[in-house]
C-alpha cells in the first residue's frame, strides 16, 4: 500500500469516526444512536485494519476482525435488543442541555482535543499521530453524553463512545496493541455492557422507567 | 509656524469663538453661529489630521496655571487618523445640529457644552505627553456628561442614563490614570518617549497593559462594561449621540492602540488574547441585543457595542498575528481595525443623525410605532438605508470593504504556527460571521420597519422631511459611507501611514498581494449595475405593454380589509431571534389572558408583554448596586450629626496614629 | 497588456455563457425537480417545461400594486434578479478564469448573495401585511445562522489552497482530485450542502410547495407579489437555487470545469455543468419526498450542527497541514 493511498485511508476512517461521533451528540433518537455506533465500529476497525496492513501485522488484523464483530455487530446488537422490549421510550426525549448547546460543546471540545494532544503530535509527524486528537475528541463526546443524557440506554452509549475513543487513540499511538490486551478490554467492555443492560432491564421491570432522574430515588 | 501648528491654533481659537458664540449670540441667531463654527472647528481638526498623516510635524505649548508643565499638542500619523475620524463627524454633527437643536439642546449650556466637547476629542489623540492626554480626557467626559443631560428636564430617563454615564466615565479614567501611572513609574518620566522605554514583556508591562485596556474598553463601551453606552444614547440629543457612537467611543480604540502599537509594541501574544477575548463578546452580545431591541437608538448603541467588539477583534488578532510572526495577516488585521474604525464612524453617524431626523420628524424613537417613512422623508430614508447598508456591511459600502479586510486577514493568519493562532482564528471568524449575519437581521428590521410599509402611528402618518441643513448633514455623511466604499484605497493609504506600513499604491482597489487577495468594489459596481440595468430595460419594455395598476388591497392575507395594526412591528420581527437565543437574552414574558364571562375557550383579550433585560446589567451591576446601597445605609449609622460623635473620632483616629507610631 | 485584455474577454465570455446557461437552465431544474417529486409521489406532474410557461405567463400580466406600497416593491424584485445574474456570472461554473478586477472572492460572493437576500426580506415587510413580515422575519433568521456555516465550510476548503477565491479552490481540486475525498473536504462539503439547502429554502428547513400559515417562509414573502415582480421575484430564487446547487457540485464533482477558453472546453463545461445540476436536482428531490419539515424552531439545532461539521473541517485541516 503506498503511503498517499495510506495516509488518505487512514484520515478517511479517522474522519468517519468523527463524523459518527458528532452524529450520535446531534441525533436524539437511540435507534440511530446504535446504528451510529456500529458504524463508528465499522470504522474503528477500517482503521485498525489500514494500520496492520501498513504495518504488515498480522496480529493488528486479526484485532481488527475482533474489533468488528464486537463494536460493530455484536454490541450493537445488544444495545439494539435493550431498546428493542421498550417501544415506547426510543428517544431521548430531554437531555440536560438543548441539542443546540450540546453542539457547540462539541466544537469547543474538539479545539480543545486539538490542543491537548499538542505533545502527542510533537512526538512525530506520521499521519496516524496527526489523527490522535480525532481519539481524544471522541473520549470527550462520550464523557458529555455521559454526563447530559437522562436515559439509561444512552449512558451506555455515552460508554461505548469513550471506549471508542480511547481505543481509538490507543491504535494510533501505540501503533498496535498486542492482540491479548484488546481481547481482554473488549471482553470487559462486553461484560460491563451486559450487566447494565440486565440491570437496567430490571429496574424498568421494578420502576417501570429507565430515566436516571428517576433512578436518584434508589438510593434510599 | 507649520501649517500643523497653525491649523492646531485654529482649533483653539475655534472652540474659544464657538463658546463665546454661544454665550453671546442672540436665542435666534445662537444655533447658526454656534453650528457654523463647530463645524469649522471640526474641519479644522480635519485638516490638522490630514496634515499630521502625511508626516507634517507641529507642536503647540499651551501654558497652564497646573504646576504639572503646559498642554503639548503633538499629533502622530496615529493621532492624526483619529483626529480626521473625530473632526470629520464633529463637523457633519454641528451643521446638522443647527436644524435640529432646539428647546435645551439649543440653550447656551448645550451649544458651550458643544464646543469645549467637539475641540477636546479631536485634540485628544493630538495629546503629547500624559498630561496633555488625560487633560483632555476629562474634558471630553465633562463635556459630553452635560450633553447626555441636556433633556434632563423633561424625561428621567435622562437623569439616570447621566448617572450612569458619569460613574462609568469616570471609571475609564481612574483606571487610564492607574494604568498610566505603573507606565510612567517604570519608564521614569511622563512622556510618550519615555514610557515606550518600558519593557513589553515585564510585568509591569502586564499590569499597566490590563489596566489602560479595562480604562479604554470602558469608553469604547466593551462587554461588560457597556453599561452606560444603550442607555446614554437614547437620553442625549441625537446629533451629540452621533458623535459620542462615531466618535467619542474610537477614542477608547485610540488608546488602546497607543499602549500596544506605538508604546509597547511587540507584546506578548496573550494581550492579543485579551483584546479578543473582549472583542468577541462585545461583538455577539451587542449584536445580539440590538436585533431584539425596538428603540432605534438603543438598536443603534447596541449598534455600536458590535463594532466596537469587531474593532477589538481586528486589533486583537493583529496583536497575536505579530506576536508570533505572521506579518502579512497581522498587518492586514491592523489595516482592517483601522479601517473598520473609519467605516463605523461613517455609516453610525449616517444612522444617528437619520434616527435624529425621524425622531424629529415623527416624535417616535420606538420602531413599534413607525412605518411607511419612504415616501414622507424621502432624503433621511435614502441616508438611513445606505447607513444600513453600511452597518450590515453589504457591498458598495465602506463598512463592506472594512469587514472584507477583516476576513482576509484572519482566514490568511489560521495557518498553525501556534495553538493561541489554530484556537483563535476558527473562533474569530464565526464571530464575525454569526455578527454579519445578525447585523443584517437588525438592519432590515431597522430599516423596513422604520420606513417601509404603512405607518403604525398618527405620528409617522404625518411625518414631515427635515430641514436644509440636517438633510445635508445626512446626505455628506451618507456619500462617505458611499465613497470610502467605492474607492477605498486612499483611506487603505492614509490608514497604513497611520501605523507605518506600506501603503498600497491604487485609490480604487484594497489588495494585499502577500495574501492573494484583492478588492475592487467600483468592479462590484459595475457587476451589479450591468444586471440591474439589464433587468430593469425588460420591466420598463413589459411596462410599456402592461402597465401597473394601482388596487385598494392586492391580496391583504385573504383578508377584506388590512389595517395597519396588522403589520409585523419591530418586536414581532425579532421574535424568532428572540425565542432562538432565549437562554443568553432571557427576556421577560408576560401573557395575560382575559376571558369572555364564563367560557374558558372565548378570549376577550389577550395582552403580550415582552422586556429584554440587559443580563450583563441585570447580573452583574445590580448586586454590585444593592451591596453599595447596603454599605452605603450601614454608613449612616456612623454619623447622627453629634459633634461630640465627630470629635470622638478624630481623637479616636489619632490615638491609633500614635500607637501605630511608637510600635 | 495585451495579455490581461485577453483574459478580460475569456472572463467576460465565461460570465455572460454562465449567466445565459442558467437563465435557461434554473427554471428547467425547478422543472425537474417538481417532476421528479411529483413521479416519486405517483403524480404525472406538470413536466419540465412547466416552470418556464408559468414565467411566461406572469411576465406578460399586470402587476397590482396595493395602495401604500412603496417603490420598493416594484425595485425590490428587480434587485433580487440582478444579484442572483451577478452571482452566475461570479461562481465558477464553467470555467475559472475571471476577471483581474473582480476576483471570485468568497466574501464578494457571500455578500452579493445576501444583497439578495436583504431584497427579497424587504419586498415581504413593504408588504405591509402579517404574512410579508413573517416570512421576511424568518428568512432573515435562517440567513443570519446559515452565515457562519457558509463562511467556516469555505473557509476549510480555502486553507489548503490558501485564497478565499473559488476560482481557485476549484483549480486546485482539478488538480488533485483525490483531495476532494479528504475528510477536510467532505465534512466541509456536507456543512456546506445543509447551508444551501436552508438558504434556498428547500426542506427540511422550508417547505417550497406549502402555503400554510405556520410554516412558509418563503412564499410569505411573495404573496403580496404579482404579475411581473412575482415572475422576478421566482426566477431570482430559482437562479440561486442553480448558481449554489452548482457550486456544491462542482467543488464536490470539479470534473468538467474549462481552465482557459477553447470552444471544445466550454462544450464539455457546458455539457458537464447540465450532468451535475441534473443529477444533483434529481438527488435533492429524491431526498426531500422523504423528509419532513422542520419545526421552525428546531432549525437552529440543524443549522448548529452543519456549523460543528464545518468547524470540524476547519480543525481538522490544521491537522492535515500539521503532517
Amino acid at each position: 500500500m503506498s503511503e498517499t493511498t495510506y495516509t488518505q485511508l487512514l484520515q478517511l476512517s479517522a474522519g468517519l469516526l468523527l463524523l459518527c461521533a458528532v452524529l450520535i451528540v446531534w441525533r436524539r433518537s437511540l435507534g440511530a444512536h446504535i446504528r451510529l455506533l456500529a458504524v463508528q465500529g465499522w470504522a474503528l476497525a477500517g482503521l485498525v485494519a489500514v494500520l496492520g496492513l501498513h504495518e504488515h501485522s498480522a496480529e493488528l488484523l486479526w484485532v481488527s476482525v475482533l474489533v468488528a464483530t464486537l463494536k460493530g455487530v455484536v454490541l450493537p446488537a445488544v444495545l439494539a435488543r435493550a431498546t428493542a422490549s421498550d417501544r415506547t421510550r426510543a428517544r431521548e426525549e430531554t437531555p440536560l442541555i438543548n441539542t443546540t448547546a450540546a453542539l457547540l460543546a462539541v466544537s469547543f471540545l474538539t479545539m480543545l482535543a486539538y490542543l491537548v494532544s499538542r505533545p502527542v503530535l510533537a512526538l512525530g509527524s506520521t499521519a496516524a499521530v496527526a489523527a490522535v486528537p480525532v481519539g481524544m475528541a471522541m473520549a470527550l463526546f462520550g464523557f458529555l453524553v455521559l454526563s447530559t443524557r437522562r436515559h439509561a440506554v444512552s449512558q451506555l452509549i455515552g460508554f461505548l463512545l469513550l471506549d471508542n475513543g480511547i481505543a481509538t487513540v490507543a491504535f494510533l499511538t501505540a501503533g498496535g496493541v498486542p492482540l491479548v490486551v484488546e481481547l481482554g478490554v473488549s471482553l470487559d467492555v462486553l461484560l460491563v455492557v451486559l450487566i447494565l443492560r440486565v440491570l437496567t432491564s430490571r429496574i424498568r421491570t421494578e420502576y417501570g422507567d429507565a430515566d436516571l432522574d428517576d433512578m436518584t430515588e434508589l438510593r434510599d | 509656524m507649520t501649517p500643523v501648528e497653525l491649523a492646531l491654533d485654529t482649533q483653539l481659537v475655534l472652540v474659544l469663538a464657538g463658546v463665546v458664540a454661544a454665550i453671546a449670540a442672540p436665542p435666534r441667531l445662537r444655533s447658526l453661529l454656534a453650528g457654523v463654527l463647530s463645524a469649522l472647528l471640526g474641519l479644522a481638526g480635519v485638516l490638522t489630521g490630514a496634515w499630521a498623516l502625511a508626516g507634517r510635524h507641529g507642536v503647540v505649548e499651551l501654558p497652564t496655571a497646573l504646576s504639572l508643565g503646559p498642554v503639548t499638542l503633538d499629533p502622530t500619523p496615529l493621532g492624526g487618523f483619529f483626529m480626521v475620524v473625530a473632526g470629520a463627524v464633529g463637523a457633519v454633527a454641528a451643521v446638522f445640529a443647527i436644524g435640529y437643536a432646539s428647546g435645551p439642546a439649543a440653550s447656551r449650556t448645550s451649544w458651550v457644552a458643544l464646543a469645549v466637547f467637539l475641540g477636546a476629542m479631536q485634540l485628544v489623540p493630538a495629546a503629547g505627553d500624559l498630561v496633555s492626554f488625560l487633560l483632555m480626557w476629562e474634558l471630553m467626559a465633562l463635556a459630553s456628561t452635560v450633553l447626555v443631560l441636556t433633556e434632563h428636564a423633561g424625561r428621567a430617563e435622562v437623569r439616570t442614563a447621566a448617572l450612569w454615564y458619569a460613574a462609568m466615565t469616570h471609571l475609564s479614567f481612574v483606571l487610564v490614570l492607574l494604568g498610566f501611572t505603573v507606565l510612567a513609574h517604570a519608564g521614569g518620566g511622563i512622556d510618550w518617549a519615555s514610557m515606550s522605554r518600558v519593557d513589553p514583556t515585564s510585568r509591569t508591562a502586564a499590569v499597566a497593559f490590563l489596566l489602560l485596556v479595562a480604562g479604554f474598553a470602558t469608553k469604547a463601551g466593551v462587554v461588560p462594561v457597556h453599561v452606560w453606552l444603550p442607555r446614554a444614547h437614547p437620553a442625549a440629543p441625537s446629533h451629540v449621540s452621533a458623535v459620542m457612537s462615531a466618535a467619542m467611543v474610537k477614542m477608547g480604540v485610540y488608546g488602546v492602540l497607543l499602549v500596544s502599537i506605538r508604546l509597547m509594541p511587540g507584546g506578548p501574544a496573550w494581550w492579543g488574547a485579551v483584546v479578543v477575548g473582549l472583542g468577541a463578546v462585545s461583538a455577539v452580545y451587542g449584536i445580539l441585543q440590538a436585533s431584539v431591541a425596538s428603540d432605534l437608538k438603543r438598536l443603534l448603541g447596541y449598534s455600536t457595542t458590535e463594532n466596537i467588539g469587531l474593532i477589538f477583534l481586528a486589533l486583537g488578532t493583529a496583536l497575536i498575528l505579530r506576536a508570533h510572526q505572521v506579518s502579512a495577516a497581522g498587518d492586514a488585521a491592523l489595516l482592517a481595525c483601522l479601517l473598520l474604525v473609519a467605516s463605523h464612524a461613517a455609516f453610525k453617524a449616517t444612522l444617528f443623525l437619520g434616527a435624529g431626523s425621524v425622531l424629529h420628524a415623527t416624535g417616535e424613537r420606538d420602531l413599534d410605532r413607525m412605518g411607511g417613512l419612504v415616501s414622507r422623508l424621502p432624503v433621511t430614508a435614502t441616508a438611513f438605508g445606505i447607513g444600513a447598508l453600511g452597518a450590515a456591511a453589504l457591498p458598495v459600502t465602506a463598512g463592506f470593504v472594512a469587514e472584507w479586510t477583516l476576513l482576509q486577514a484572519v482566514i490568511h493568519g489560521g495557518r498553525p504556527h501556534d495553538r493561541m493562532v489554530a484556537v483563535t482564528m476558527p473562533i474569530a471568524v464565526s464571530v464575525v460571521a454569526l455578527t454579519a449575519g445578525l447585523a443584517l437581521v437588525t438592519f432590515v428590521k431597522a430599516y423596513g420597519i422604520a420606513f417601509l410599509a404603512r405607518a403604525r402611528s398618527d405620528g409617522a402618518a404625518q411625518a414631515h422631511e427635515a430641514s436644509p441643513s440636517m438633510r445635508a448633514a445626512m446626505l455628506i455623511a451618507a456619500c462617505v459611507v458611499l465613497i470610502l466604499g467605492l474607492v477605498p484605497g486612499a483611506l487603505a493609504q492614509a490608514a497604513a501611514r497611520a501605523v507605518g506600513l506600506p501603503a498600497g499604491s491604487a485609490v480604487t482597489q484594497v489588495g494585499f498581494t502577500h495574501l492573494g487577495a484583492r478588492l475592487e468594489p467600483l468592479a462590484v459596481l459595475v457587476l451589479v449595475g450591468v444586471m440591474v440595468t439589464a433587468v430593469a430595460l425588460i420591466a420598463k419594455a413589459a411596462a410599456r405593454k402592461v402597465p401597473r395598476r394601482e388596487v385598494e388591497l392586492a391580496w391583504g392575507g385573504g383578508g377584506v380589509r388590512a389595517s395597519a395594526r396588522m403589520q409585523y412591528t419591530a418586536t414581532s420581527y425579532a421574535e424568532p431571534l428572540t425565542r432562538v437565543f432565549d437562554d443568553a437574552l432571557r427576556p421577560e414574558r408576560d401573557v395575560v389572558v382575559t376571558h369572555a364571562g364564563e367560557s374558558r375557550y372565548l378570549v376577550e383579550r389577550v395582552q403580550f408583554h415582552q422586556h429584554v433585560v440587559d443580563l450583563v446589567e441585570d447580573r452583574m451591576y445590580r448586586p454590585m448596586l444593592t451591596l453599595v446601597e447596603r454599605l452605603g445605609v450601614a454608613g449612616r449609622r456612623l454619623q447622627n450629626g453629634s459633634i461630640h460623635r465627630y470629635l470622638a473620632y478624630s481623637f479616636f483616629a489619632l490615638v491609633v496614629v500614635l500607637v501605630v507610631v511608637a510600635l | 497588456m495585451n495579455g490581461s485584455v485577453g483574459v478580460n474577454v475569456s472572463a467576460a465570455t465565461f460570465a455572460t455563457s454562465q449567466v445565459l446557461v442558467l437563465v435557461v437552465l434554473s427554471p428547467l431544474l425547478i422543472g425537474l425537480m417538481r417532476t421528479v417529486r411529483a413521479r416519486l409521489e405517483g403524480r404525472v406532474g406538470g413536466g419540465v417545461l412547466q416552470p418556464w410557461r408559468d414565467l411566461r405567463k406572469l411576465l406578460l400580466k399586470e402587476p397590482l400594486q396595493a395602495q401604500g406600497r412603496s417603490w420598493w416593491a416594484m425595485a425590490g424584485p428587480v434587485l433580487l434578479v440582478s444579484s442572483s445574474l451577478a452571482l452566475c456570472a461570479l461562481t465558477p461554473l464553467l470555467g475559472t478564469v475571471t476577471f483581474p478586477s473582480l476576483p471570485d472572492d468568497l466574501f464578494v460572493v457571500v455578500s452579493i448573495l445576501l444583497l439578495g437576500s436583504v431584497a427579497l426580506a424587504l419586498v415581504g415587510l413593504d408588504a405591509g401585511t402579517a404574512f410579508g413580515g413573517m416570512g421576511s422575519s424568518r428568512h432573515m433568521m435562517i440567513s443570519a445562522l446559515v452565515e457562519p456555516t457558509v463562511l467556516l465550510s469555505v473557509y476549510a476548503l480555502s486553507i489548503p489552497v490558501g485564497s478565499s477565491v473559488l476560482s481557485r479552490i476549484v483549480e486546485a481540486r482539478l488538480d488533485d482530485p483525490a483531495s476532494v475525498l479528504s475528510p477536510v473536504s467532505l465534512l466541509a462539503l456536507l456543512a456546506l450542502t445543509i447551508a444551501v439547502v436552508a438558504e434556498t429554502g428547500r426542506l427540511p428547513v422550508d417547505n417550497p410547495a406549502t402555503h400554510l400559515e405556520l410554516t412558509m417562509v418563503h412564499e410569505a414573502m411573495v404573496l403580496e407579489s404579482s404579475g411581473r415582480d412575482l415572475a422576478w421575484l421566482e426566477v431570482g430564487s430559482w437562479l440561486r437555487l442553480g448558481v449554489l446547487l452548482g457550486l456544491v457540485s462542482t467543488l464536490l464533482v470539479p470534473w468538467g470545469v474549462a481552465t482557459d477558453l477553447t470552444a471544445a472546453g466550454m462544450l464539455v463545461a457546458v455539457l458537464a455543468l447540465v450532468a451535475k445540476l441534473a443529477v444533483a436536482a434529481t438527488a435533492l428531490a429524491t431526498v426531500e419526498v422523504a423528509l419532513a419539515k422542520v419545526r421552525l424552531f428546531r432549525v437552529p439545532e440543524l443549522m448548529a450542527g452543519s456549523f460543528v461539521l464545518a468547524f470540524l473541517a476547519v480543525t481538522a485541516s490544521y491537522l492535515v497541514v500539521q503532517g
